[in-house]
């Protein structure tokens, strides 16, 4: 039998370790800060200015690993801090309280280190997706994801999850983790508490929550990272024992990468529902490159291989030296769910309820008459249009005038190349977006070919918005 | 960085090695006196290896900066910077761990990679 990870053989080995190091935003840790005196009843609170939302009584708190701190939101956040924690460092911790008549303290400002806390345990709600897409950008601008960096045009592409090494991929039907399962948890030992949110085991995209005790946990397996203008997030390392207890489990935990089947989708496409480019599978994710519409895309991960190796290295030393026990699940994670979208009341606008009509020129057309068609249409855009109606370029009647004060005879001399664009799909906030960050008021909407179906301006966005943005 | 020896510094080599390469030549910084001179340049990837001989033919002395550095301690070999790097600078090591190579590495003129590392263990050296 080939072998997953580890030695995969039923009869020879009975147990097999998986395991993952990747970024799981879903994830947290509750801490306990015993009470102060006079005692208070924290209303907000900040650790290393991070706002932390407290979800339980006087003096619990509940660490996001997303949130951002108030000074460095993309940089240091809720991530940084459990790092910080279980590396022995000393956190600032600033409350305040509207005070009461058992809890009367108002203020407090303090320091901490993990030994002064009561509790001090990760508790994630959703890790170990059973498998992830891999994203890839096909706008002509570089965006920045919860995936990562992601260049224009298909120029990168980067993937989640260690494949035949993650945990629910290799009990892709939870026949032995479940509920009370004991598992590797950054480096210390914890349990699966339950199905993950959004699990989704129809779809193969199961996950599951997790709880252990972040006291004993290390900074080689929990790491606060940081995505450009996303957030932060929380590398995890979570490693799964699987018993083999009959020839189905383990035939099943004897997947390959090349079976474990994902899409690849366009991330530039800023909707839920993006579609698939195509399928791909992990042995092809990493191999390093991959082919999108023709082209060699390279393709990297953002989960640590080396890692996971690491997680189910010292997982199986640790079966073997005794110091780990295998425990049996005491509930199944459900195989019925279903993940549903959000219910939305309003109305969400696309750029399709407000495109209109582009006023179009061609490149090696004289500038007086394109002066004229601004004034005749009463436009401020001329979109330059090829022999095949696709985008070349775009004239504003800013370039007109210019074009006179400098004494710019040709049109060619004054087209703006590098044309910001949107498309029929787009959400209007992300074409107001758009328009705001580049300081514009008006843009092209193409298709995937760049063929030109029309244009939106800002004053339009804007009344629709509510005019509180323009470009 | 460009090192002129007094006895090369009068002549007009920058400008010679600009014309006959026919590529620019972006000059950061420039101290120069009759002794001698030094003067940081930035020069375009693709022509940098006939750009620097051109100088070194010339008798000046060029050494390439490092441009990015990478801090091991922080980095968690996520590979997040590896499929961001034109220049292959950044690559995975059988074992897994991302490996930068500074000799194919671009620096200031590209810096793709900075903001894409999860744990900012990349830094521009400027
Ligand atoms: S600066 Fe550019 S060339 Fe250098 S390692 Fe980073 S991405 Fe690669
Ligand atoms: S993105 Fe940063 S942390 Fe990840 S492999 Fe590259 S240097 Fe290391």
């Amino acid at each position: 039998m080939e072998s997953s990870g580890v030695q995969v053989a039923y009869k020879e080995v009975d147990v097999v370790t998986t395991g993952t190091f990747g970024a799981m935003c879903s994830s947290g840790a509750i801490i306990n800060l015993g009470h102060a005196d006079p005692p208070i009843k924290i209303q907000n609170a900040w650790l290393n200015d991070v706002p932390i939302p407290h979800p339980g009584a006087a003096v619990d708190l509940y660490i996001g690993a997303t949130i951002g701190s108030e000074t460095k939101p993309s940089e240091y956040g809720g991530a940084h801090v459990i790092e910080d924690l279980i590396r022995g460092k000393e956190v600032e911790l600033r409350a305040t309280a509207y005070g009461t008549d058992c809890y009367p303290r108002t203020r407090i400002e303090t320091t901490l280190t993990k030994e002064d806390l009561n509790q001090f345990y990760l508790l994630n709600f959703r890790n170990g997706y059973q498998r992830y897409s891999c994203a890839t950008n096909g706008r002509d601008e570089t965006i920045y994801t919860y995936m990562g960096k992601l260049l224009p045009r298909y120029r990168n592409a980067t993937y989640s999850g260690a494949g035949e090494l993650n945990p629910l991929t290799n009990d892709p039907d939870y026949e032995t983790i479940g509920l009370g399962t004991r598992i590797f948890l950054g480096g210390g030992q914890g349990y699966v508490i339950g199905e993950g949110t959004q699990h989704n085991p129809k779809s193969r995209l199961g996950t599951i929550s997790v709880r252990g005790d972040a006291k004993k946990m290390s900074p080689e397996f929990i790491r606060g990272a940081s995505f450009t203008n996303y957030g932060t997030s929380l590398y995890v390392g979570i490693g799964i024992p699987i018993p083999l207890l009959n020839e189905g489990i383990a035939k099943k935990a004897s997947i390959r990468d090349e079976e474990i089947v994902t899409d690849i989708v366009d991330y530039g496409i800023p909707r839920r529902d993006k579609g698939a480019i195509r399928d791909t599978n992990y042995k092809e994710l990493k191999s390093g490159r991959i082919d999108i519409n023709g082209r060699d895309v390279k393709v990297t991960s953002l989960s640590s291989l080396k890692t996971a190796h690491k997680i189910t290295e010292t997982l199986k030393t640790w079966i073997e030296g005794a110091s780990f026990y295998l425990s049996q699940h005491v509930e199944k994670l459900p195989t019925d769910t279903v993940f549903k979208p959000m219910k939305q009341t309003g109305e969400t606008a696309f750029v399709e309820s407000i495109v209109h009509e582009a006023v179009t020129c061609r490149e090696d057309e004289r500038i007086e008459e394109v002066a004229q068609r601004l004034v005749n249409r009463s436009v401020n855009h001329v979109v330059v249009v090829d022999g095949q109606g696709k985008l070349s370029g775009i004239v504003t009647s800013w370039d007109i005038t210019k074009s006179i004060a400098n004494g710019k005879k040709t049109l060619k001399d004054i087209i703006v190349r590098n044309v910001h664009t949107t498309s029929l799909n787009d959400p209007l906030e992300t074409a107001s977006r758009t328009l705001a960050q580049h300081n514009i008021s008006a843009l092209p909407v193409v298709d995937g070919e760049r063929r030109v179906l029309g244009i939106v301006t800002s004053e339009d966005i804007s009344r629709l918005l509510g005019g509180a943005r323009s470009g | 960085m460009l090192r002129f020896s007094k006895e090369i510094v009068d002549r007009p080599i920058t400008s010679q090695v600009i014309l006959e390469q026919g590529t620019p030549v972006n000059i950061l910084s420039a101290h120069m006196n009759q002794q001698g001179g030094e003067i940081l340049v930035d020069i375009e990837s693709a022509h940098a290896d006939k750009v620097i001989k051109a100088f070194r033919d010339k008798g000046v002395t060029v050494d390439v900066r490092k441009l990015v550095e990478k801090d091991d301690d922080k980095c968690i070999d996520c590979g997040a910077c590896v499929s961001i790097c034109p220049m292959d600078a950044l690559t995975f090591d059988e074992a897994h761990t991302v490996v930068l190579d500074e000799e194919k590495c671009n620096g200031i003129t590209c810096g793709l990679c900075v903001d894409a590392c999860t744990t900012r263990a990349i830094r521009l050296l400027g």
